[in-house]
Formats: structure tokens, C-alpha cells, sequence
């Protein structure tokens, strides 16, 4: 086990290099001088101009600039807003604990609705139930996140008054962001919990269980589910990117002040830095989330450790 | 000698008063006083500012006993769809900073329900023979909220940093017209003088959203950073700033200057907070369901609320035109009046209206709001109106030939078209789309491309575009000197980037003559001007619907066109 997560982690290494690589391009193969773009034609004499290309190191050959960016990046420093003119890093930092709650707790909502749902369709005995929760999946499936989002509010918030609209540091405020980001993933999670059981369940070492007079419920949790499970840590892993994504639509409809929407308006600004970081960050979640991915399936089954 | 007794029957009655609450049950006791003033007007007398006294006999009403449910406390929450780049009021071009300001800060010269001036933080001002230099005395008493205390170097202190070329103040400094010189005159007394007749000069001091007073303490200690913790002398402080969820200002409890018009005294409210929601939908339900004290409604609301009958409505008509999209005069194709004149004759101004804002609003046809004082009326014959033939007719003598194939107009092998730098507000947003689908019938092809609020104005003053669409909220006509001369280009809101001495000269005599019949009639001569050189396509102008909570009382909307909170207060 030990030696299959140092070489993840050693694979790792590759792919965040590559990421840091790409990101540092951005700026350069965006069409037009980086320099006029950041500031606008705001007067600039040609003065200025080559007094800030000294600045950002613009004047240097390539790789010295991206050494030059590397070593910045290893010590946390992702340059300088734009327009706040406060490090990235900080105003990121502020901004991440609210999307990261939201995330979580969607991927927490997701896992359980879903993969409960998955194994219930999967051990049903009559079709209605199946049905019914494969239904529900296709109607997940399709819901829009602003859509099921402003639903979500009409209905438990203000017919009901169960929950509040705004409340962005209460426990009961994140119910609804969540419930609405999570219902996709979970759509998802159902089906595919659902086939990947029914797939296990047909294994010859599943009939040698039960023949062994194990109970049904022992053959499921104790067998089946370990390995049913391996495709659905895949989709798993590869939702926490997508949820991160949609939680940026989320965060605007829910008036959250997460990652999301500062993502949304340093576009619209057009400030480089913030975008550059925020690109950096989020590829470094996903690979971090992957590598747990991969440490969860080692853990599940055992035929990859030893690989 | 007529104060002093004022004051010590008053005196007495309120010491009686308390005893008397202190044993009977406790009700409202409204005493009435009659008291002879002496009162400072400053009338326009041939065109020369005199000042006059008067003696004035008020009917003044002072509650003199407490009520005993305590009105003071709560949390008045209203909602704002974007956030501020900066609360440093001198440095920020957003209407929205100003809005805030309104209960940061003091005017220096009030302005009540019907108009008229009244003291703020000035108790007297009078202007010399000539007219240039005016003279204010300031209130007594007044502190900021770090506890130092008002005085006329405070002021000079703060109009200095306004005009100051560092600072590049967008809005603020221009305020003050031609200043020549601020001069400390005592301790609570100073002088300005101006280099010319400034005509609105006493109306910009009544803009508390942009010209309140700062604290030369929190200057100091702050610097860049003022923006992001401000400090002045209004009813309610500063409190925080989550950046992209909410702004927090609380009560002020050493509150004493209030104008005459509102309560004397601290505000009710404890806490006023601005939440941040961008989506107008949630906003609404946030409402309904209680979390706001407050909402500007989105139009298509508007109807379902009145009906419901359940929460107090204001509504006004927007001080300023709503929404218009300008050219970059510098700009191909829109250097040549031709084309900006028949693009007038494009658009549809009123199925904007019935569509963006679901008919809440008014088609406008100049760069004045109806609701502006020197708006000439004449100007909505005067301009074009839908009329696609006209347009069409235009184009063709401009030069700008249909391509049948395409569906756009060319000429010399270019074709008309152009991108539109718009902002992400809800109703441009559906205003350009329809703007959009309009001229491409006319022939003429637009692309949008949107950007965040701060980003669009730093591009238009750089001269980037080749039209947007804008909106403006002001007080008075002396909007057309921050938007259309020519010193404001590049630094200022001359987004047109239009240059012409003629229009410039027009304005400054709109600026210097302090007669409002002259100053009516030189207003009409820059309007049709304006609407002569197409530098806009005038769209609309709308009509604010605020509702209130149903648990919130006494909130009164000013003419200006804000919500006065000092009286206001929560039942519950």
C-alpha cells in the first residue's frame, strides 16, 4: 500500500507540472500583447508600458519567465488583482471555505441519496420501485441547477418557510445550495450504483457466497458493494470537478460569496491574475481529488495495490 | 433671548414630563411650541445671490416623553445586486457607492420633503457681492465616528482631497465647480472661492453620497485602504465588509445633527445591512419570505406585489435616463453623424419599455430625464422616433448598401456592423437583445459583449468601444458637464468621446448663469444639440417600485430619489 501511494503521488508530479505549464501560457497565447490587454489603452505611455513589462519580467526569454513564475507559485504568491491590487492569493483564500462547504456538502448529499437510491433500484423486488427511482434519476438528470435552484427556493423557502434564502453562514442555510447542486450528481450515482450492482450480482463468486449459506444482506454488504463499488469512486471522483463547476451557478442564485462567483466576475473583468490562480487552484483540486480516488480504490480492491 | 426661555420651558416640561411617566402610563406626550427664528434665505435676485434674513415663526412639535416600546433596535436588511469597487466616495463612479453613503455620511447643506435647503452640517452660508465666494458656518457639536471631532479644517481637509489630481476623483470633484481657492476661516468657518459663477453649487452640496465629510484621523491612518473602512459623521457607521456578501453599517449612537425634517437624535435602526444578491429572483423571494426590510422590485414583480396588498409601496420616476446606448464618436462607423442619426430611427424604443421593464417606464428621446429640472419637454417631438424607412433612407444616402445575400449593409466592401460593451444587469441584458434584433431589420449587424461594471467604465473612458449601452442617476441637469464636455474625456464620463467647443461653451454658460429662465432656455439649446449630433439613442427612463417589509414603519422616500431611513423603525 505504501509503495503504490508514493507512485501516485510521484505520477502526480507530471500533471501538476504540465497544469502550472499551461496556465503560465494563458497569458502568452491569448491573441495580442498581454501588457496592452491588461491595461486597456488607459493611456499608456510607451514609457509605461515597458516600465510594466520590467515588472512582470515580460522582457525576459520564456523559460526563465516560467522558472521565474514556478518558483512565485511554489511560495504561494499568485500575483496581484488587477483592479483590487490585493494578492489573489488572499482574496481566494477568503472565498474558498464557501464553496468548499457547499461542495462537500453536496458530494456528501450526492453519495448518500444516490448510492442508496442505486442499491435499493438494484435489490428491488418489484419494478415499481425500480422505476420509480430510475424516474427520478432521469428527472435529476435534466433539471438545470438555476432552474431546480429557484424552485428549491419557491417551495421549501417561501411556501413552506422551512429553510432560509440568504442565510450564507448557517448550517440550514447551506441545505438548499446543496440539496440543488447535489440532485444531478446524485441522479448519476444511482444509475450507475444500480448497474454496477447488477453487474456483481450476477458473478460466479457472488452464487459461491450464497450457496455458502450466507443471508442476502451479508452477500451484499460484505461482497457485493466492495466491489460494485470501484466504477462508482470513478464517477465519484470525477463529479467533485463538476460540482465545483456548478456550484458556481449555484453560489450566484443562492447569493453565496464563494469561489464561484469571484470566478465569474474576474472573467468579466478581465483580470488576468485572478483567472490565472483561480485555473491554477482548481486544477490542483481535481488532481488532489483524483489521487484520493485512486487511494480509495486501492483500499477497496486489493488487486490494485499490487499491481 | 426668545431661545434661552425656549429652551428652559422645554427644559422644564421635559423634567416634568419624566416624573409624570415615571407614575402614570406611559403615553406620547406631544408638546407644541411656537418659536420665532431668525432665518438666512439666499435668494436669486438678478442673477446676484443675496442674502436675505427673515424672522420665521415655526410651529415646532417635540415629543417629550419616551414611548415605551423602545424603537431603537433591529435589522433593516435591503438588497443590492452588485457590490461596490470602492466605499472611498471621492474615488468611485458607482451610483451604488453613493446610495450607501446617503446614511454613512452628512450633507453640508440639507435638503427636506419639498425641496428646500435646510442645515446639514452648516448651520449658515452666504455668498460675497460677486458671487464667488461663499462663506459657511458649520454646527457645533458634530464628531466623526472615530470620536474626533468636525471642523472647518476637517472640510477643507476632505473638499481639497476631492480636487485633488492624485485622488482622480470621476464624480465628486467636479461637484464643486471651478474652485479657485478653501480657506479655514476659524474654527468652524471657511471660505470657497470659485473662479466663476457656479450655478449648481449649492445643490451638489445637498449630495451626501458624494460629497459627505471625512475623517482627517481615518485619512491619515487608513490611506489606501479608506475605501474598504470609511469613516464619517453620519447616523449609522461603518461596521465591516464581507467582500461579495453583504456591507454592515451600525447605529451611531452620539448622532445629534440630524436636519430638521427627520427625528433628532440617534436613528432607530441598530443595524442596516446591504446584502449582495445578483439574481433578481432570489432577491424577490428573499423579500417575501421576510429576509429583506427593503427591495427595489424587479418589473416583472411589480403588479403581483401592488396587488397582494401586503407591504407599503413607493414608487418615483428614476432621476436620470435609465437606459441609452451611446457612441464612440472616434470610432468607425460611428464618426459620421449619418449613421448615428439613422441608427435613432432603428430602434424601438417602446417595445424596450413593454418588454424590459414590462411597460414600468417612460421611452425617452434626450440626454435629460423628465424628471429633471431645465428637461424641456419639446425634445420628444424633436427627436426621432421609430421610423425604419427613415433609417433605411439614411443609410442608403450615407453610403451603407443592403447585401441581400448577407442582410447587412456594406460599403466599400466593409460591412455595418459593430460590438455593443454592455454590463451584466438584467434589463440591459434583455435591452440589448431586443436593440440587437432591431437593427439587424435596419441592415446592421451588433455583436454584445459584456463585462463586469468597474471593467466597462475603465474601457469606455479609454475609448475602446464603438458603442455601449449606459445608464445614469443624478439630481440635476448638470449632468450634461460630467457627461458631454469635452474636459471629461479620457478621465471622466465623456464616454462619447465627443468634442466640440460649441457644446462645451453651452455648458459652461448652463454652469454660470444662475437664472433659472436663462439657464431653462440654454438647457433646451444642449439638448437638441445633443440630439442633433446623435451622439445617443435615448431608450428609457423607469419607474422605481420599493416595497417595504410589513414589519417596517416610517421609511419615506426624499426627492432625491433614496429611501430616508432616520425615522424608521421595526414593530417587531
Amino acid at each position: 500500500m505504501g509503495k503504490y501511494l508514493l507512485s501516485r503521488l510521484v505520477q502526480t508530479i507530471p500533471v501538476l507540472l504540465g497544469v502550472t505549464i499551461l496556465t503560465f501560457s494563458m497569458i502568452h497565447l491569448t491573441p495580442g500583447d498581454p501588457v496592452t490587454i491588461m491595461m486597456g489603452e488607459r493611456g499608456a505611455t510607451a514609457e509605461d508600458i515597458q516600465r510594466i513589462r520590467d515588472q512582470m519580467g515580460l522582457n525576459d526569454p520564456l523559460p526563465i519567465q516560467f522558472a521565474n513564475f514556478f518558483w512565485k507559485v511554489l511560495r504561494g504568491d499568485l500575483g496581484e488583482s488587477l483592479r483590487s491590487r490585493r494578492p489573489v492569493i488572499e482574496e481566494i483564500v477568503e472565498r474558498i471555505p464557501q464553496t468548499v462547504q457547499l461542495t462537500v456538502a453536496a458530494e456528501i448529499l450526492a453519495i448518500t441519496l444516490g448510492v442508496t437510491l442505486g442499491i435499493a433500484a438494484a435489490m428491488a423486488r418489484t419494478p415499481l420501485l425500480e422505476t420509480a427511482v430510475m424516474a427520478f434519476a432521469l428527472l435529476g438528470l435534466s433539471m438545470p441547477t438555476f432552474w431546480s435552484g429557484l424552485l428549491f427556493i419557491l417551495l421549501f423557502a417561501l411556501r413552506l418557510g422551512w429553510l432560509p434564502i440568504t442565510s450564507t453562514d448557517t448550517l440550514q442555510g447551506l441545505v438548499l445550495p446543496a440539496a440543488t447542486l447535489a440532485l444531478p450528481a446524485a441522479a448519476v450515482l444511482a444509475r450507475m450504483t444500480r448497474s454496477s450492482l447488477l453487474e456483481v450480482l450476477r458473478q460466479d463468486y457472488i452464487r459461491t457466497a450464497r450457496s455458502k449459506g450466507l443471508s442476502n444482506r451479508a452477500v451484499v454488504l460484505r461482497h457485493a458493494l466492495k466491489n460494485a463499488f470501484i466504477p462508482v469512486m470513478t464517477i465519484i471522483g470525477l463529479q467533485f470537478g463538476g460540482l465545483l463547476s456548478g456550484a458556481f451557478i449555484v453560489e450566484t442564485v443562492f447569493a453565496r460569496p464563494g469561489l464561484g462567483r469571484f470566478t465569474i466576475n474576474a472573467i468579466l473583468a478581465r483580470d488576468f491574475p485572478q483567472v490565472q490562480a483561480i485555473v491554477l487552484i482548481i486544477a490542483v483540486i481535481y488532481v488532489g481529488v483524483n489521487l484520493l480516488t485512486d487511494l480509495a480504490y486501492a483500499f477497496l480492491d486489493p488487486r490494485i495495490r499490487y499491481e | 433671548m426668545k431661545h434661552k426661555n425656549g429652551a428652559i420651558v422645554i427644559g422644564l416640561l421635559a423634567i416634568a414630563s419624566l416624573v409624570l411617566s415615571a407614575c402614570a402610563t406611559p403615553t406620547p406626550e406631544v408638546v407644541e411650541k411656537v418659536v420665532t427664528q431668525v432665518v438666512k434665505e439666499t435668494v436669486i435676485v438678478e442673477s446676484t445671490p443675496q442674502v436675505i434674513e427673515k424672522e420665521v415663526t415655526k410651529l415646532v412639535e417635540k415629543v417629550v416623553t419616551a414611548t415605551p416600546v423602545s424603537k431603537t433596535g433591529g435589522t433593516w436588511t435591503i438588497s443590492i445586486s452588485e457590490e461596490p469597487e470602492t466605499l472611498d466616495l471621492q474615488k468611485s463612479a458607482m451610483a451604488l457607492t453613493a446610495s450607501i453613503w446617503r446614511y454613512l455620511g452628512d450633507p453640508l447643506i440639507a435638503k427636506d420633503f419639498n425641496g428646500e435647503y435646510v442645515s446639514g452640517l452648516a448651520t449658515s452660508w452666504e455668498a460675497s457681492e460677486d458671487g464667488l465666494t461663499w462663506t459657511f458656518t458649520l454646527r457645533e457639536g458634530v464628531t466623526f465616528h472615530d470620536g474626533t471631532p468636525l471642523d472647518a479644517a476637517a472640510v477643507v481637509q476632505t473638499f481639497e482631497r476631492a480636487l485633488d489630481p492624485e485622488i482622480n476623483s470621476p464624480i465628486a470633484g467636479s461637484l464643486l465647480g471651478p474652485v479657485e481657492s478653501i480657506e479655514v476661516t476659524g474654527d468652524l468657518s471657511f471660505a470657497l472661492t470659485l473662479n466663476e459663477p457656479f450655478a449648481p453649487f449649492l445643490e451638489n452640496l445637498t449630495d451626501s453620497g458624494r460629497l459627505s465629510i471625512l475623517s482627517p484621523a481615518a485619512i491619515e491612518a487608513s490611506g489606501k485602504d479608506l475605501g474598504r473602512q470609511p469613516v464619517s459623521t453620519g447616523p449609522w457607521m461603518f461596521k465591516e465588509w464581507v467582500t461579495a456578501d453583504h456591507i454592515t453599517l451600525v447605529r451611531n449612537p452620539d448622532y445629534n445633527w440630524a436636519s430638521e425634517f427627520v427625528h433628532q437624535g440617534p436613528v432607530y435602526i441598530q443595524e442596516l445591512i446591504f446584502r449582495i444578491i445578483p439574481e433578481p429572483a432570489t432577491a424577490m423571494a428573499a423579500f417575501e419570505a421576510g429576509e429583506l426590510s427593503q427591495l427595489s422590485l424587479p418589473a416583472s414583480d411589480v403588479q403581483r406585489i401592488l396587488d397582494s396588498g401586503l407591504y407599503e409601496m413607493f414608487y418615483y420616476l428614476r432621476k436620470g435616463v435609465g437606459l441609452f446606448m451611446e457612441f464612440n464618436v472616434t470610432a468607425a462607423p460611428f464618426d459620421d453623424v449619418a449613421v448615428r442619426e439613422a441608427l435613432n430611427y432603428a430602434v424601438d424604443k417602446q417595445t424596450v419599455v413593454d418588454v424590459a421593464l414590462e411597460g414600468l417606464g417612460e421611452a425617452t428621446y434626450g440626454p435629460l430625464a423628465p424628471s429633471l429640472r431645465g428637461y424641456w419637454d419639446g425634445i420628444v417631438d424633436y427627436a426621432p422616433h421609430y421610423d425604419p424607412a427613415k433609417a433605411a433612407e439614411l443609410l442608403d444616402k450615407a453610403g451603407w448598401v443592403l447585401n441581400e445575400a448577407t442582410g447587412v449593409r456594406e460599403k466599400d466592401g466593409e460591412p455595418l456592423s459593430f460590438v455593443l460593451f454592455n454590463a451584466p444587469i438584467s434589463t440591459w441584458e434583455s435591452s440589448a437583445q431586443l436593440i440587437q434584433a432591431q437593427l439587424k431589420e435596419a441592415g446592421v449587424s451588433m455583436e454584445i459583449q459584456t463585462f463586469e461594471f468597474g471593467t466597462l467604465l475603465e474601457k469606455l473612458k479609454a475609448g475602446e468601444q464603438q458603442a455601449h449601452l449606459m445608464g445614469y442617476t443624478y439630481a440635476t441637469p448638470d449632468i450634461v458637464y460630467l457627461w458631454f464636455h469635452s474636459s471629461n474625456i479620457g478621465s471622466g464620463l465623456t464616454l462619447s468621446h465627443y468634442n466640440n467647443p460649441e457644446l462645451d461653451r453651452l455648458i459652461v454658460d448652463s454652469r454660470t448663469v444662475t437664472d433659472w429662465p436663462q439657464r431653462t432656455e440654454i438647457y433646451k439649446d444642449i439638448q437638441k444639440l445633443i440630439v442633433d449630433e446623435a451622439l445617443w439613442v435615448p431608450i428609457y427612463t423607469q419607474y422605481y417600485y420599493i416595497a417595504i417589509q410589513s414589519n417596517a414603519a416610517d421609511a419615506n422616500v426624499h426627492p432625491d430619489g433614496y429611501m430616508i431611513l432616520n425615522d424608521a423603525y421595526l414593530t417587531e
